[in-house]
Formats: structure tokens, C-alpha cells, sequence
């Protein structure tokens, strides 16, 4: 006898489940509106959210300020740079020195500058562990200040000289984006600085032409707190349409992923159903008559969800890309994480479902869509963006299906690579697996009794 | 080789016995009926049958083979049409009997043809398209049956196919059950109403509390009682003189009462009644209804369990 094919179980199903109504409207009808609604109302709340999440970095100090001061002085009292200073102008720059902190200039008023903070979160490391870090891709890039750093700023900021001074940013080739945005940062600082040591340089300059020397290196204080203040004043403009070819966060965008990784969860909730339905409709019982084995019925439901998420996300992703002009990204990207989370809520739905099956009870399934999927929408950031949640909450997000869903197809959106989504993904797959190897374990406890008699009274077929 | 052969099969639910030693034989070709009130086992015993149900004890064979050691040899053979309806709702007819036909592995044309052939047989062509839910009881009943129909089973066990359907929907079953026995097909035919199993079945068992209580054609079942007839005349209230006038009648092999009911079991009704009537009168009871029963399976089943077959 030829067998029952899934293809046939699965549209079977699938026939059964368009011509719900209900299922329909929870699964498709309702995040459509939601997304139509929430993407209209909170429109002036997406203007200030242009980034994903924090950029984490580490900076390497070779310098030891100390000794290079110390140096610096033994320098140019020696006149080791090609000229001798005065006791009188040596003890003016020891006054500067003690006045211009380079560490101060370079983390409290740089990177510690409200702007750049929003972007930014630094740790200072040795050369080793930071490389380690950035290695297993811990931070996204390494700033590493040279050797003499500190002498050769106090040089150029204080003496008619100029020595280059060169900051390095190592990047991982994997975390393109975000490396990217370290390096323009890096930039600005340099050219914020070499603005004001061009301008010193042209001040001193003239000065010496006006025969001015002594008073202009009496102002140098002066220039050198401007430099600060610019610092302070300075502000990241990282375009990110330039980078990336893409437009700042939407609330259309944001909340057609999130409404679209919430409720695949739906999803899971209906196919916990499916198969007690076909126990007691009878159906399950004609089909094992029929020579159809259990395992096929319940691979069979597996593919069912996974199809009917499938459908479920691509009507969304058209939907948003069609009237809401949503542009999701790299089209196989987001193929492929439609794939995963699909696969991924095929496994939750299958457990679910062995568990409404043994236990005979479908308020399980009904207790999942009321209570569970909401827990889950918030810890996800399917309601609010997670970076306004607490900490704690933002690492619970990545134990979640939309929360690792959503935060693939943000990141997605805003340009990034497979290698920055591919851990999202890996874990939906191995989500799937675990619950499916459960939801299997579970079903052949109950084939050889141990739960027949525990939860679930067997019937024959009819009365007796 | 006997088609099918129960042997000493035996199914416990924990400590409830639902079959209790079942033994009996269906030849090719036949209508077997398995008659008995709900909870009798009947349903039970074709579910291991039809291998749903693994039986506690006890062998089955089909056409000379083991179906319990291995059940794929009745399953591609056999059509099961169970008591419940069960069907897609939300699907149309022709959906439904595409995935049963899908089921017994019917595809493309054949199975095209098969679902109108069946669609025919079962009066349902016009309706085919409708989804399931819009249909009527009997409707549903039929296409229920037509589900068992599509991979023309050699052998068809059918459990209370006629429950709960209007007479017009019964007698169009009942028909088809002719026909396709007609045609070859085998039989188990499994009902309470003990009419339908006068009707229709060439051997017939009679199933009560888990066991067989007793297996025949129809003749011979009826033969336990010697066509012996029962008389039920219900009183406004019995007293001694009518049961001493009653049973001063000769041919009467039994009375029981039973409230204000008396029962009188006899081997020639006409003979007596005259009599009867006339006994009664002058007593100070008042008939108010007199009821007599020839002798069927239901009077066979009183006769072996003290019971109505659908008490």
C-alpha cells in the first residue's frame, strides 16, 4: 500500500487552519492591524532610536603618563629637541602640564562626552586581553594608544613642534558596522585635535614673527582649554545611511518585527491543538487504522506550523514592505531567519502539543497564548525597544524566540552580515531541536503506557 | 482458511475487563453482526479487530495471519467506519474523502473516480463541494461511511453506523450495506437496534457485559426461546384474584410480574387470549395497555439477560 504523504497531512492542516477564522484572525489579521496602528501612533518615538545596542570597545594604554612627563621635562631642559628652553618657560610648561591632563582629555571629556557615551562603552585592558576579547569577539574593536602617547600630545599641544601621533583601532572582520563606527569616532578625536594644534602652531608662528614669543606661549593655556571645551562639545555624527545604505529606525519598521516575532508565538499556541483535535474528532484513530504511524502524524504537524509560520511571516514581511514601506534588508537574511524562527516555534508547538495530547487538556494551549506569549512579547521587546529595559531583562530577551527573532532582523536591517546573526540563529535551530527531542521523548513515554495510565483515559473506538 | 478468527481475546482498562474472553469466526462474504447494549464490549472488540487496540489476551487472524503480531496485513485491506463522525468539519465532502482516499495511498485520477463513484453510492454527489459542517446528521453518517469506502476494502467492519439519523438516511445505509455485501465485500456490522441486525446480518453474536453470551443465525437465536411470544399487560393495580385467574389458564409457560406489569410467556398467543381477557374482567383490575411480542433478538436477549437491549 502506498503511504499517506506529509505533503498531504500538511495541507490537509493548512486548509483546515485558513478556513479558521479565529486562527486566522490571531495569527495574521491581528498583527497586521497592531502593526498598522503602532507604527502610526509612535512615529515621534523612533527619532532618537538609531542604533541597535552599545558598542563595546577596549582601549589598550602603552603609555605611562608619569614617566613621560618626567621625560618630556628632562627634554627639554637638556634641549635634546634641538633647542634649550629657560628655567623661566620650563617651569610655565610644568605649570600647563599639571593643567592639561591627557588621560582626563582623552576619556573624561572623549569618550565619557554624553554623545558619544550613547554609542560607546569603553574598558581600558592590556594589549593581550584585549585582543583575546576582540578575538572571541567580546567588543567590536580595540583603540590602542602608542608608546609616548602623552609626551608626544604634550609636544604638540605645548611646544612649536608637531610629532605625530598614531592611535590605532584594530577591528574584527566580522563586526564591520560597528568597528566602522569606532574608527569615525576615533577620527573625529584626531581631527578635533589636529584642528587645534594646526591653529597653535599658526598662532605661535605669528607671534614669533611679531616678536611675541613670550606672551604666546603664556596663552597656550588658553588654546589648550578651547581644545577641551571642543571636546566636550563634541558631537558623533555617524550617518548611518552612508554607512549602511539605510534609513534611522521606524516605528513601522521596528514594530513589524516585533509584531512578527510575537506572534509566530501564536502560532505555537494553535498548533499545541492539533493534536489532541485529531484524537477526539476521531481522525487520529481512522488514520492509525488506516496504517498511518504516529511518528508521521507528528512530523507531520511539525511541518504543518512550520509552513503556517512560514506563510504567517512572509504575509507580514509584504504587508510592512508594501504598504508601510518597510525595508527589512537583505532579502535572503531574512529568509533565513524566517527559516529559523519557523523551525524554531515548530518545536515549541510540537511539545506543547504532546503535552495538551498526554494530558487531554487544552487549556495548556489556551494558558500558553494568554500568559506565556505575553511574558515572552515583553522580555523580547516585542511591546517596547529592549534597550529601554533593564539589564537583567535585556539577557532574558536572548532566552526568548522573538526576542533572538527580533534582534536578528534588526540587525539585519541595519546592515549587518550573516556572522552578526548567525549565533541568533544557531540558538532558534537548537531551541527547536531540544524542544522537539522532548516533545518525542514525551509521546513514546506515553506509546509504551507510562502516561496512559497517569493523565489520559483510553478509550475504543465508540462506547465500549 | 476462515476470513477472520477471534480467538479467547481479552482487553482490561486497568481493572475494568471491557472484553472478557470474545471467541468467534466471520466466513468471506458474509454480514456478521455483533448485537448488544452500550458498554457490552462491541466497540472494543473491533477496535482490536481493526488494530487500534492492542487486546491483553487472545490472538486474531486474518485470512490465516496474525494481525496483532502484524497488523499491516488487515489495515490495507480493511475499512473501519467508527461510531463518531470523523471527519474535517471545516473541510468540504470532496476535501474529506481526498485525504482518506490520500490515506490508503489513492491519488491522481483513480482517486478522482473513486470519490464520485463513492459520492454516487452514497447519494451524496451534489453535495460534495459543501463544507462537512452544513451537512445533515445523515449526510454526515453517509459520508463517514464513504471515507471507508475508497480503497474498496475487502473486508468492512462498521460500528452503530446509524446512530442518531432520520429513517430516510437510515434505510439509504441500510441499502448500501446490501449492496456492497452484494458486490463481495465482508461485513462486521455492530448495532443496538436489533432490527437492523435481523436485517442484514447472515450470522449474528450477541455480546453482553464483555462476553459473547451467544452466536447464530437468526433462526437459530430465536430458536433458544421456542418461538415462545411474551404478552406485557400493564394494570392500574394487580391483586390476587387476577393472578389467581391467570393462572388458571392453561398454556401459559410463564408469568413474572414486575410492578403493575405482568408478563406472560407463552407458545401460542392466539390460543389463549380470548380466555385471558375474560379471566381479567371481574377483577378489579384495569387494563391499560396490553403489548405482545413476538419472538425477535430482542425478545432473545430478555430471554438470556432479564434486560431490554436498550436499557
Amino acid at each position: 500500500m502506498r503511504q499517506l504523504k506529509y505533503r498531504d497531512i500538511v495541507l490537509k492542516d493548512l486548509t483546515v487552519a485558513i478556513r479558521d477564522k479565529k486562527t486566522l484572525g490571531t495569527t495574521i489579521l491581528m498583527p497586521i492591524v497592531l502593526i498598522t496602528i503602532l507604527s502610526f501612533a509612535l512615529t515621534s518615538s523612533f527619532h532618537d532610536f538609531t542604533s541597535v545596542e552599545q558598542i563595546d570597545i577596549a582601549v589598550v594604554k602603552n603609555y605611562n603618563m608619569e614617566n613621560e612627563v618626567d621625560s618630556l621635562m628632562k627634554k627639554l631642559s637638556s634641549g635634546e629637541l634641538g633647542f634649550k628652553t629657560s628655567e623661566e618657560d620650563l617651569q610655565d610648561i610644568k605649570t600647563l602640564v599639571d593643567k592639561i591632563n591627557i588621560d582626563k582629555m582623552f576619556f573624561d571629556e572623549f569618550l565619557e562626552n554624553k554623545e558619544i557615551k550613547k554609542i560607546v562603552k569603553y574598558k581600558i585592558l592590556d594589549e593581550k586581553t584585549a585582543m583575546n576579547e576582540l578575538e572571541k569577539e567580546k567588543i567590536s574593536a580595540v583603540i590602542v594608544l602608542p608608546k609616548d602617547f602623552a609626551s608626544d600630545m604634550y609636544i604638540n599641544y605645548l611646544t612649536p613642534f608637531r610629532n605625530e601621533v598614531n592611535i590605532k583601532v584594530i577591528r574584527h572582520p566580522n563586526r564591520n558596522i560597528s568597528s566602522q563606527i569606532v574608527e569615525e569616532i576615533v577620527n573625529g578625536f584626531a581631527n578635533v585635535i589636529n584642528t587645534t594644534i594646526i591653529g597653535k602652531n599658526l598662532f605661535i608662528q605669528a607671534s614669533m614673527e611679531e616678536g611675541l614669543g613670550k606672551e604666546a606661549f603664556a596663552n597656550i593655556d588658553e588654546i589648550v582649554e578651547n581644545l577641551t571645551n571642543n571636546l566636550k562639545k563634541y558631537k558623533v555624527q555617524i550617518d548611518y545611511e552612508d554607512l549602511n545604505e539605510r534609513k534611522p529606525m521606524t516605528s513601522a519598521s521596528y514594530y513589524s518585527f516585533s509584531m512578527a516575532t510575537m506572534f509566530i508565538l501564536f502560532a505555537a499556541g494553535y498548533g499545541s491543538k492539533l493534536l489532541l483535535e485529531e484524537k477526539d474528532n476521531k481522525t487520529y484513530d481512522r488514520m492509525t487504522v488506516g496504517g498511518v504511524e504516529k511518528r508521521k502524524m507528528v512530523v507531520g504537524k511539525i511541518f504543518t506550523v512550520f509552513f503556517y509560520t512560514m506563510i504567517q511571516l512572509l504575509v507580514l514581511v509584504v504587508y510592512s514592505s508594501i504598504v508601510l514601506k518597510v525595508n527589512w534588508g537583505n532579502t535572503f537574511l531574512v529568509f533565513l531567519i524566517c527559516l529559523t524562527s519557523s523551525f524554531c516555534i515548530a518545536g515549541l508547538s510540537i511539545l506543547l502539543s504532546s503535552i495538551v495530547y498526554l494530558t487531554g487538556n487544552y487549556n495548556i494551549g489556551n494558558l500558553f497564548e494568554t500568559a506565556v506569549v505575553q511574558i515572552m512579547a515583553v522580555l523580547g521587546g516585542s511591546f517596547f525597544p529592549i534597550e529601554v529595559m533593564p539589564k537583567t531583562v535585556q539577557k532574558l530577551s536572548n532566552f526568548t524566540i522573538n526576542g533572538l527573532a527580533l534582534k536578528s532582523y534588526i540587525r539585519v536591517y541595519f546592515g549587518h552580515g550573516i556572522v552578526e546573526i548567525y549565533k541568533n540563529l544557531v540558538f532558534l535551530t537548537i531551541i527547536g531541536i531540544v524542544f522537539m527531542t522532548i516533545a518525542i521523548y514525551l509521546l513514546k513515554k506515553e506509546e509504551r503506557g507510562e502516561f496512559r495510565d497517569k493523565y489520559h483515559k483510553t478509550k475504543a473506538y465508540g462506547n465500549a | 482458511m476462515m476470513f477472520l478468527q477471534v480467538k479467547g481475546v481479552k482487553k482490561y482498562f486497568k481493572d475494568i475487563k471491557a472484553v472478557d474472553g470474545v471467541t468467534f469466526e466471520v466466513d468471506k462474504g458474509e454480514i456478521f453482526g455483533l448485537l448488544g447494549p452500550n458498554g457490552a464490549g462491541k466497540s472494543t472488540t473491533i477496535s482490536m479487530i481493526s488494530t487500534l487496540v492492542k487486546p491483553s489476551e487472545g490472538d486474531i487472524y486474518f485470512e490465516g495471519e496474525n494481525i496483532i503480531k502484524k497488523p499491516r496485513n488487515i489495515q490495507s485491506k480493511l475499512g473501519v467506519v467508527p461510531q463518531e463522525i470523523a471527519l474535517y468539519p471545516t473541510l468540504t465532502g470532496f476535501q474529506n474523502l481526498s485525504f482518506w482516499g490520500h490515506v490508503y495511498g489513492l491519488r491522481g485520477k483513480e482517486l478522482k473516480r473513486r470519490v464520485e463513484e463513492v459520492g454516487e453510492l452514497l447519494g451524496l454527489n451534489g453535495r460534495l463541494k459543501d463544507n462537512v459542517e452544513k451537512y445533515s446528521g445523515g449526510m454526515k453518517r453517509r459520508l463517514n461511511i464513504g471515507a471507508a469506502l475508497l480503497h474498496k476494502p475487502e473486508f468492512l467492519i462498521m460500528d452503530e453506523p446509524t446512530v442518531g439519523i432520520d429513517p430516510q438516511s437510515r434505510n439509504h445505509i441500510l441499502n448500501t450495506v446490501k449492496q456492497l455485501n452484494k458486490d463481495g465485500m465482508t461485513i462486521i456490522y455492530t448495532s443496538h437496534y436489533m432490527e437492523e441486525a435481523e436485517e442484514l446480518c447472515t450470522r449474528i453474536s450477541i455480546m453482553d457485559k464483555g462476553k459473547i453470551i451467544s452466536s447464530g443465525t437468526k433462526d437459530e437465536l430465536i430458536g433458544i426461546i421456542n418461538g415462545k411470544e411474551r404478552i406485557i399487560l400493564s394494570f392500574d393495580n394487580i391483586n390476587e384474584v387476577l393472578m389467581g385467574k391467570i393462572k388458571e389458564i392453561s398454556s401459559i409457560s410463564k408469568v413474572e410480574v414486575n410492578g403493575a406489569e405482568i408478563s406472560i410467556i407463552t407458545t401460542n398467543t392466539d390460543l389463549i387470549f380470548k380466555d385471558l381477557i375474560s379471566k381479567i374482567n371481574n377483577t378489579g383490575c384495569q387494563v391499560l395497555s396490553i403489548d405482545i411480542k413476538k419472538p425477535n433478538l430482542e425478545t432473545v436477549f430478555l430471554h438470556l439477560t432479564g434486560r431490554a437491549l436498550r436499557d
